[in-house]
């Protein structure tokens, strides 16, 4: 059911976002937005330095959504943080909508001209200062990913990526020896 | 001398003639026919779209049937604006409550009129419902939904014909096609 009790909607980053929460609730599909944050990257020390957050979470469907209809260069690294979501938390239903995906929507719906003033930078609402991270274009990585998943993540040097990959199999080995839950990371807010 | 205009010089591709889509719904009668054999069966058409689907199906199926009609808002309409829900503007019109249901669909893609009406049937308290569509575009589904009987499951293309429209025309064509994107596109614009 919808929630009828949420007081006001939420500071979408971009106008189709908006566009989907009302199309969900036209549909009476309950929904969250950007409620959960997956960690995808850990520094050296063990810090989160890159995480990944959803646009919407469907409870009673047990399934996120992420709206893509930005620019190619951003699609691209929503491409790879989801491949790295999907590594990590397998058991997460994801759903990835992209631009033609948003246009066909709204074609069925005879609204073809809203997603064409929608869809891309037109449709970005002014970026607040705590903008999410996946909303914020960043430099896509240099080289091409050789040794494992890790590699894929953000931009840095070959051996420093080496190297965190290296530490983290190592301290994965120690935890499980330990007993202690491994890899991957508890779904925050989720349990 | 007025030119007529031709619908189907809209369309790109035809993807299921004529011929395909009654074989398919001669099958599709014949196993419904077999599974709901000595029972008790009410169909339920989703109008607009299914209507001519509707038509051919009930007259495939050789046991006895009940038909019942059904038409709910769709987003962006005209009817939605104010409340910004999805509402019922033809109910059924007998009761379900104990019979044994099929919702017949011309097409199923997002899932989310389909999951609103499974809601709302089930809260009449039918003895079984399940789902017979003659179309299943899966790239575009959003809720999944366990569906019984499929005609065809078609790619990523948005299609008109047999019921299917596009600005409420295009419904009465024989076959399923690919509308043409020049179409769509200048509707976009206007």
């Amino acid at each position: 059911m919808t929630d009828q009790t949420r007081p006001v909607s939420p500071a979408f980053a971009h106008a189709s976002e908006a566009e989907m929460a009302r199309i969900l609730d036209f549909y009476g599909i309950a929904w969250e937005y950007e409620p959960h944050t997956f960690p995808i990257l850990w520094n050296l020390d063990g810090d989160v330095v890159e995480s990944f957050s959803p646009d919407f979470y469907l409870a009673e469907l047990d399934l996120y959504l992420e709206m893509t209809t930005l620019r190619q260069k951003l699609v691209r690294k929503k491409n790879r943080k989801l491949r790295r979501l999907r590594e990590l938390y397998p058991d997460v239903r994801i759903k990835l909508f992209y631009a033609r995906d948003f246009r066909a929507l709204m074609l069925k719906y005879g609204k073809l001209a809203l997603a064409d003033a929608l869809t891309g930078t037109a449709g970005q609402a002014a970026p607040p200062d705590d903008l999410p991270s996946e909303h914020i274009a960043e430099p896509e990585p240099a080289a091409a990913p050789a040794l494992e998943a890790d590699l894929e993540a953000e931009p840095a040097s070959s051996a420093t990526m080496r190297r965190t990959a290296s530490r983290r199999r190592r301290r994965r080995k120690a935890a499980a020896a330990a007993g202690a839950p491994t890899h991957p990371p508890d779904r925050p807010g989720n349990e | 001398m007025q030119t007529k205009p031709d619908l189907t010089s809209d369309i790109g591709e035809i993807l299921l003639t004529e011929d395909e889509i009654q074989a398919k719904v001669a099958e599709l009668g014949a196993r419904i026919s077999d599974d709901y054999a000595g029972k008790r069966l009410t169909l339920v058409s989703v109008l607009k779209g299914s209507l001519p689907f509707m038509a051919d199906l009930m007259r495939a199926i050789s046991i006895p049937v009940r038909i019942d009609l059904m038409e709910v808002s769709s987003y962006g309409g005209t009817t939605t604006e104010s409340s910004g829900l999805v509402r019922i503007l033809k109910d059924l019109s007998a009761s379900i409550a104990g019979e044994d249901v099929l919702i017949v669909e011309d097409i199923i893609d997002t899932g989310l009129t389909l999951n609103y009406l499974i809601r709302y049937l089930r809260g009449k308290n039918p003895a079984t419902l399940r789902i017979c569509t003659l179309l299943d575009k899966p790239a575009r589904r959003l809720v999944d939904i366990p569906v019984d009987y499929t005609g065809f499951t078609i790619p990523d293309q948005f299609v008109v014909g047999y019921g299917l429209d596009y600005g409420e025309i295009y419904r009465n064509l024989r076959f399923v096609g690919v509308l043409r994107r020049e179409v769509y596109a200048s509707g976009a614009e206007g």
